[in-house]
């Protein structure tokens, strides 16, 4: 007598031992990805539906969409002359005074305000105006009072990100567990103790939350500021030329700013694994 | 902290201890505990029973220090060396960002032990509750009862000369719960087989059964607010195990003090039938 097994899945470790091992998984998916992209790209803004005029009736068009050939050769161009360091250097300082700026600033006044009720209800209400106002409309004060040139633009660079410092700090500071701090205190520990012991820890994934989005949106006040008042940096170069139809340099321009984008990510990522070794992972 | 001659053996000694907790939006006065006396010898093993809300926890942390008294004293023998108190919290109670030697030390380090040093008088502690090998991990690594006995250690490591236990072991399964009562009394005549003074023990539990076969004494408290009602001496054999359940002395006691605490809420009950005025 023959009866049916019932199906089953095998959950057992088999079925991962089966699958091919790639070394360093994140870097080969995140290549594959863009190599990917560019290839199509490339292929679509070649693939002329009328040959007559070509780069105008493509797949895509070659004047507005460029195509990573047509950019790889601008790139080397403007990199060779020397013509693009200029644009970077001054991108790179407006973001990293206005970054740090706004990491250490941001991340100590949201600590006072997690900390003291009263500083914070003092000045909940100004933090929020900020907070939901559009730096950008704040630029044209900041360039009454600072001028045009680096101060203007790291000022607002930093208005852009130090609220996302500040408020995430804060609610970490006041998402410490009551728990917590009663141990610490039936321990007799003392007021520096306490901050180290149970409110850094609790509030630090917060503050990296908080970095990483200060990171984006610093970057987005460089170029915001660049494209208002500026004759010089990554997103005037953009601005430019995208005024003159050039459209290969425009994304050069954006090449920088992705490329930079991940490069920041990837700090905040490192230093966020140095502080999560506490947590379950969720993946593996 | 200071103790009076008559008072010489006396790990701690509660007089006319009353506890108002004030609300702060409302003003208004919460009583919690009304007047209570309590006198624990040293190396006594006490359990406090009593209804949900008498104000067993209230008077733990009085006497840890974590609240201070509206009215009355707690005086707690205080000790020439390690602290004089220390609690064994409830379930979750360790800190997840902490490795479990981290943990256990932590008391050292808030007195201003190095940490190596702090470390060093862990490690003991760590085997003495059976997680030897596991002081790297942190407390996501280990299972409830083993995040309990952590527990134990981090209190057992400051050397209190009274270790106060709010329901220790009430977020544990039948069986772990049973396993850590017997650990818990091998662990306390472990501590004084080391060298050290028996300690003392204030423990709270709802379970009448772990009190019984813990305790020297159980007390029981009334309803809210709380006094004490009845202090009962359990005069079972030492060292025990777990086969003491089983006996009929065991079993009266057990229904003795089921009796005073069931009376406790039908008092309860009708005073919360009752109080809309
Ligand atoms: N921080 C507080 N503020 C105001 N009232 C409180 C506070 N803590 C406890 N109470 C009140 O005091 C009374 C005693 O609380 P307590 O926690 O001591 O009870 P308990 O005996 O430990 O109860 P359980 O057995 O449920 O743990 C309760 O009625 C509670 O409402
Ligand atoms: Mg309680």
């Amino acid at each position: 007598m023959t009866v049916a097994a019932p199906a089953m899945t095998s959950r057992g470790p088999e079925r991962s031992r089966r699958r091919i091992k790639i070394p360093n998984e994140r870097l080969f998916y995140a290549v594959l990805g863009f190599v990917g992209l560019l290839v199509v790209w490339e292929f679509a803004s070649n693939f002329d539906l009328d040959p007559s005029t070509p780069g105008v009736q493509g797949l895509v068009k070659r004047i507005l969409m460029s195509a990573p050939t047509l950019i790889w050769k601008a790139g080397v161009e403007d990199f060779s002359s020397g013509a693009i360091w200029p644009h970077i250097t001054i991108s790179l300082q407006e973001w990293f005074y206005g970054f740090i700026i706004s990491c250490f600033l941001g991340i100590s006044l949201g600590l006072s305000l997690g900390w003291f009720r009263r500083f914070r209800l003092a000045t909940q209400p100004l933090v929020s105006a900020l907070y939901s106002t559009p730096t950008i409309a704040l630029f044209p004060l900041i360039v009454l009072i600072a001028g045009i040139g680096l101060e203007s633009k790291v000022i607002l660079v930093v208005l852009a990100s130090i609220f996302a410092v500040i408020i995430n700090t804060m609610v970490g500071v006041q998402s410490v567990s009551w728990k917590h701090l009663e141990i610490a205190s039936s321990f007799g520990a003392s007021q520096t103790q306490i901050v180290r012991s149970v409110v850094l820890p609790t509030t630090i994934p917060f503050i990296l939350t908080g970095v990483r989005l200060a990171a984006g949106r610093s970057l987005v006040g460089v170029v915001v500021a660049e494209f208002q008042a500026a004759n010089q940096g990554v997103g005037f170069y953009i601005a430019l030329n995208g005024q003159t139809l050039n459209t290969a340099r425009v994304f050069i321009g954006l090449v920088l700013l992705g490329g930079f984008g991940i490069f920041v990510g990837e700090l905040v990522r490192l230093v966020e694994n140095r502080f999560d070794a506490w947590r379950p992972s969720i993946h593996r | 902290m200071t103790s009076a001659p008559a008072t010489q053996d006396l790990a701690l000694s509660a007089r006319g201890v009353r506890m108002e907790y004030l609300d702060r939006g409302t003003r208004e006065r919460f009583v919690a505990i009304e007047s209570l006396d309590l006198d624990i010898k040293q190396g006594e093993f006490v359990t406090i029973v009593g209804p949900s809300g008498c104000g067993k926890s209230t008077f733990v942390k009085l006497v840890n220090g974590l609240l201070s008294a509206s009215q009355g004293e707690i005086l707690v023998r205080s000790v020439a060396k390690g602290k004089s108190d220390a609690m064994v919290f409830q379930d979750s109670a360790l800190f997840p960002w902490y490795k479990i030697i981290d943990n256990v030390s932590y008391g050292l380090v808030c007195a201003g032990v190095s940490k190596k040093q702090a470390h060093e008088r862990a490690m003991p502690l760590i085997k003495l509750v059976g997680l030897g090998g596991f002081e790297n991990k942190y407390p996501y690594q280990l299972s409830g009862g083993m995040q309990q006995r952590a527990n134990l250690a981090r209190a057992l490591c400051v050397d209190p000369a009274i270790l106060l236990m709010d329901e220790p072991f009430a977020a544990l399964d039948a069986q772990t719960r049973e396993v850590m009562q017997a650990e818990l009394l091998r662990i306390w005549r472990g501590a004084e087989a080391e060298g050290g003074a028996r300690k003392t023990v204030l423990f709270i539990t709802h379970q009448i059964e772990e009190a019984v076969f813990l305790s020297d004494r159980v007390v029981v408290m009334s309803a809210r607010p709380g006094r004490i009602m009845e202090d009962i001496r359990i005069d079972l054999p030492r060292p025990r195990d777990l086969h003491v359940k089983r006996t009929p002395e065991f079993q009266e006691y057990q229904e003795q003090i089921w009796q005073l605490i069931a009376s406790q809420l039908k008092a309860a009950a009708s005073q919360f039938g009752g109080s809309k005025e």
